[in-house]
């Protein structure tokens, strides 16, 4: 049953699928926008079996075992994520992980990033790995204090004080409904919407891995299967953070049958893609690392305070 | 017999000093005496851990006999209570394999024998002082201690900054232990006695002015020694200075020591914690300290004082952890204690072996050392994952527990002021991520300079300590229960529960009969808000693992697939890219790293810089100033 | 494989004719990107390497070695005319002569500059052999 879970349903398989549909409706859909007919939407999985098929080579200055096993590992702690997070209410190993857990279980796929970029050896991969960490520290204020506000804002409701527990965000929705009818959330989920494409990379705030300006940033001597596993890591990562945000914000849906619970919570998904990934990629340029810096520290951050602040009053 | 294993674990190590000083000039004999004194010191610890965590009992050992008569205590004693011992293990854990580390480490300077009867002296100096019951002997023991610390970071005197940093350590260490011995003075006089069993059931309701001073010198004293802020510039010239085993004493051990002299200060002898401001200020202090120290070690050039910042950071976190004054708060910080002592240990290892190796911390010079240094670039990074708190590693459990301790206690209080310190332990975490990747990048991956091509792997015998020290650090990380069972439970119930300590020490019944109550006991339960559950994740983690190895095996035949170069190949193809250009060293500078953060931060790092000038004078007048504003602080609130 | 080529270009001298060209290919007027093709930033993440302008002496050794770190299996497209033949540059003291005497050229797409649909069409070919080199390596 567990290597059902881990392989199939919610692990490996279905955030390999769910991911890569994402990346490729977003793809698809930043082309429609600027009038243009774009890939097609398994353009990804082409990408991915593609690259599965190419040579890797392991340059001379790179440490070898760091650079080869880096992206698995990112891989690893994504589909474990994936585990954790209730999709569509069910969770597959509820009371091993809480909000906390997921927290940093959601840097471990950036650090693995960050490590395959030290071992490439490359000088571009050394300045795209500040980037990315300079990036990290950015977003994870407000993502700290949007989670400490739901933890707070749940807690008052279940009568524990704070709880930062899944299970009970899920039975918190599901009896009161899902949490961004709070007016008192709406600031923290508009500033969720904001760290998404951060935590993804996609523009504005693709600083680390700015193609033109430093040749990829740390996947720069990455080629073959480690380099097939990094952009699934990418678009995993696109699903986890949707997943993320309605299981948070969006859940306390349930029509009885499970599949198309599934279904519904994967179109929801889509649908924050479009809302948070798509449309800022289409209609925004690359902002430098420390403007990222700033933006998060002051202008999102400020709104997860305000957040925390107005559920600290009780409203 | 068990009765007498306390003194013998102090005696062992100042025997072996003073027998290091006989023999010094044979290196095997002295090398001999030096490892069976640790490992005796160690071994007698050990001995203590049944009767005392398991079974609950405390020992009391009054020096030459001495009871106390007609209930008065007149002599020395050394108690060993649940408290005591867990600071006791983690002193003999961290000396032992520092000291073993020092043997290979040490091989290449001279006058040895000097260096290891301070060692001695030095591990002594904290093993009396964690061991002892009765005031003046933890004031003779810090007094040890001190210039046993301030003679090793002078030890290498030939290296630039040495002795300026020990005469810093000196001044700042005297200005802490003569705040200890005035503070105890003050006691004496007002109570004529030094035991602390005694002295806390007399200050019980009892407080006066002249003892509310008295426990603001003692507090900031001890305050000195656990290097906290504003305390703590002169911890990273100490800590840069000084041979790396011994920055793991200073760094680890020392600042474990003044935690445990402030634990039983407040905790027990005043019995205060109760008292919100007394927390807010301690909250205060460690939420400075975390953040300070961590800002301060992301613009730092060079290795060891960036890890001695992190330590002032990490012994913020402990602190912050103590002040809640909640049983959750006191579980964490003690937990971080030891994990902090385990993971900043093996840092400051990897740190001296990198010294060994290469002859420099300076991360603008150093790079791509793990090639050639593969071990040590692994070990490493399970420091850098521990401290940073990633799981399935010991920080993140202490850290976990911390984040649900002050949350907690801003619901218990409604005070939002808590929940912010959460907030800031989580960036903290963070920015202590990003720091000591910066670290790993300029350190042990990126590009190998010219001059590096030939370092060799560390030596065996200073493999050793460190990968035991990781070892513990993985287990700690993944057996948190048995950690909590046998070492921090016991502790925070020694800590919550004074009455047991001093029925233990001056016979039961006393408490009652002088102060006419029996004393309370604080809750020592308490509810987690999340759960946690390590080995199952990482059970999965490696099932997962498996899994993706099968399937990128299966996804292009990896073996076959994957080429590099012959070992002395000059084929291009596996030159690192560079638009075209041939191959040349440009290894971005450890300093230039993280550019866009300290730009935005540049108005607090340009203010942080002129603040911390290197005159001993400001950080002395530092200290003056935190005196007094707690003086008058304490004296507002009681 | 043939279904998600990825292009690097290299310009070895080029008057940036071709190179507009190529870069107007990725428009939304001819839009290769329906067709999988991305450009990358990195001759590792390759699969097709695009060359353009005649191979200039100081581009030579940049050109040779970049080359050399593409991954196999990979497909060479020379861009215009001068790779092809140095168009009117040749004998030039500086121009060291048309692309196949460095690497084995797949598709040649000659023009000065050629049309973004004789582009489209030589980068389609290249998919289509780059898919049989992938299968030749079977």
């Amino acid at each position: 049953m567990i290597l059902f879970y881990v392989l199939i349903f919610p692990g490996f398989l279905f955030c390999f699928i769910a991911g890569l549909l994402l990346a490729g409706i977003d793809r698809k859909l930043v082309a429609r926008m600027q009038r243009r007919i774009g890939p097609p939407i398994l353009q990804p999985m082409y990408d991915f079996f593609k690259l599965l098929g190419k040579e890797t080579i392991v340059p001379r200055a790179a440490s070898r075992k760091t650079f080869l096993i880096a992206s698995t590992i990112g891989l690893a702690s994504l589909v474990a994520t994936a585990l954790f997070i209730p999709i569509a209410g069910f969770s597959a190993f509820a009371g091993v992980a809480d909000i906390i857990v997921i927290l940093y279980l959601l840097t471990i796929p950036a650090v693995s990033l960050i490590l395959g970029g030290a071992a490439s050896g490359s000088p571009y991969a050394g300045v795209g790995i500040s980037r990315e960490m300079v990036a990290l520290m950015s977003y994870e204020l407000p993502l700290v204090i949007i989670l400490l506000s739901i933890g707070k804002a749940v807690g008052n409701a279940m009568g524990g004080g704070i709880t930062f527990s899944f299970t009970e965000i899920c039975a918190y929705q599901m009896s009161f409904g899902p949490i961004i009818s709070k007016w008192s959330m709406i600031p923290a989920a508009i500033a969720m919407l904001f760290v998404i494409p951060c935590e993804i990379g996609s523009r504005p705030f693709d600083i680390a891995e700015a193609e033109t300006e430093i040749c990829e940033g740390p996947l720069v001597e990455y080629s073959g299967t480690p380099l097939a596993v990094f952009n699934l890591n990418h678009a995993i990562k696109m699903f986890i953070m949707t997943a993320l945000f309605t299981s948070l914000f969006l859940g306390g849906f349930s029509t009885g049958i499970f599949a198309l619970d599934v279904l519904i919570f994967f179109v929801i998904c889509v649908a924050i893609t479009v809302i948070s990934i798509t449309l800022l990629r289409a209609v925004t340029a690359r902002l430098k690392v420390e403007q990222v810096f700033k933006f998060y520290w002051s202008v999102v951050s400020g709104l997860a305070v305000l957040s925390l602040i107005l559920v600290w009053l009780g409203l | 017999m068990i009765q007498h294993f306390p003194i013998l674990a102090i005696m062992v190590l100042f025997l072996g000093a003073f027998l290091t000083v006989l023999c010094g000039k044979n290196k095997v004999l002295r090398n001999i005496v030096v490892f069976a004194a640790m490992l005796a010191s160690s071994v007698f610890i050990a001995f203590l851990i049944k009767p005392i965590m398991i079974d609950g009992e405390v020992i009391t050992y009054w020096l030459g006999n001495w009871s106390p008569v007609a209930d008065y205590a007149i002599g020395i004693c050394l108690v060993v209570d649940q408290l005591n011992l867990f600071f006791a293990i983690l002193v003999s854990v961290a000396v032992l394999l520092a000291g073993v580390f020092s043997f290979k480490y040490m091989s290449r300077d001279d006058t040895l024998e000097k260096y290891f009867t301070l060692f001695l002296m030095l591990s002594g100096g904290v093993m009396g002082l964690v061991l002892s019951g009765d005031l003046f002997n933890m004031f003779i023991m810090v007094e040890i201690l001190t210039f046993a610390a301030v003679a090793l970071t002078a030890f290498r005197n030939r290296s630039e900054g040495a002795l300026e940093a020990a005469f810093k350590y000196l001044v700042i260490g005297v200005i802490g232990s003569s705040c200890i011995l005035i503070g105890t003075t003050i006691l004496y006089s007002q109570f004529h006695t030094l035991n602390l069993a005694q002295l806390s059931v007399l200050l019980h309701n009892n407080l006066q002015p002249a003892t509310i001073l008295a426990f603001t010198l003692l507090l900031t004293g001890f305050a000195v020694k656990a290097f906290v802020v504003p305390f703590h510039p002169v911890e990273a010239d100490a800590n840069a200075a000084a041979p790396s085993s011994v920055s793991v004493i200073i760094s680890c051990v020392l600042t474990k020591a003044g935690i445990y002299g402030i634990i039983r200060i407040v905790y027990f002898l005043f019995r205060s914690m109760n008292l919100a401001p007394l927390q807010f200020i301690l909250v205060l202090i460690g939420t400075l300290s975390m953040f300070i120290g961590v800002t301060m070690a992301l613009a730092q050039k060079d290795f060891k004082r960036l890890l001695a910042f992190h330590s002032i950071s990490q012994v913020g976190y402990v602190m912050t952890a103590i002040g809640l004054a909640t049983a959750l708060g006191v579980t964490g910080g003690l937990y971080h204690a030891i994990n902090h002592t385990l993971f900043k240990g093996l840092l400051f290892l990897c740190a001296g072996a990198v010294f060994y190796a290469t002859g420099t911390t300076n991360l603008d010079k150093l790079g791509g050392l793990a090639k050639r240094m593969p071990q040590t670039a692994a070990l490493f990074l399970i420091g850098a994952f521990s401290i940073s708190g990633l799981p399935p590693f010991n920080g993140f459990v202490s850290k976990w527990l911390i984040y649900q301790a002050t949350y907690e206690k801003a619901v218990e209080f409604g005070n939002i002021g808590y929940a912010f310190v959460t907030i800031i332990a989580l960036v903290v975490s963070v920015m202590t991520l990003a720091s000591f990747i910066k670290v790993s990048q300029s350190v042990f991956f990126g590009q190998l300079p010219d001059e590096f091509k030939e370092v060799r792997e560390t030596p065996v015998p200073m493999r050793i300590p460190m990968w035991i020290m990781a070892a513990l650090c993985v287990g700690a990380g993944l057996l948190p229960q048995y950690m909590m069972r046998y070492l921090i439970n016991p502790a925070v119930y020694a800590v919550m529960n004074v009455g047991n300590y001093i029925g233990s020490v001056m016979g039961p019944g006393y408490a009652e009969k002088i102060a006419g109550q029996t004393v309370e006991a604080y809750s020592s339960e308490f509810a987690l808000a999340g759960y946690w559950s390590p080995i199952s994740w990482l059970a999965l983690f490696a099932i997962i693992i498996c899994a993706f190895f099968i399937v990128s095996l299966s996804g292009g035949k990896l073996s076959k697939k994957i080429h590099s170069d012959s070992p002395s190949g000059l084929d291009p193809k596996y030159d690192t890219f560079f638009s075209g250009e041939a191959n040349e060293h440009s290894q971005v500078g450890g300093s230039d790293l993280f550019w866009g953060f300290k730009h935005n931060l540049r108005h607090y790092f340009d203010f942080m810089h002129n603040a911390h000038s290197g005159v001993i004078s400001d950080y002395a007048l530092w200290a003056f100033c935190f005196l007094s504003f707690m003086i008058v602080y304490l004296f507002i609130i009681v | 494989m043939s279904k998600s080529p990825w292009i690097y270009h290299i310009n070895t001298g080029s008057c940036n004719g071709c190179d507009i060209e190529l870069v107007s290919v990725i428009t939304p007027r001819y839009d290769a990107e329906r067709l999988g093709f991305k450009l990358t930033g990195t001759p590792r993440h390759a699969d097709i390497v695009v060359v353009s302008g005649p191979i200039t002496a100081q581009s030579k050794d940049r050109l040779v070695r970049t080359l050399a770190q593409i991954p196999d299996p990979k497909v060479v497209v020379s861009l215009g005319s001068c790779p092809r033949s140095c168009n009117v540059f040749k004998g030039s003291y500086s121009v060291e002569g048309p692309l196949d005497k460095f690497v084995h050229v797949d598709v040649s797409v000659a023009g000065c500059p050629p049309k973004p649909e004789a582009i489209i069409d030589g980068l389609a070919l290249a998919a289509q052999i780059m898919k049989q080199k992938k299968r030749g390596q079977k």
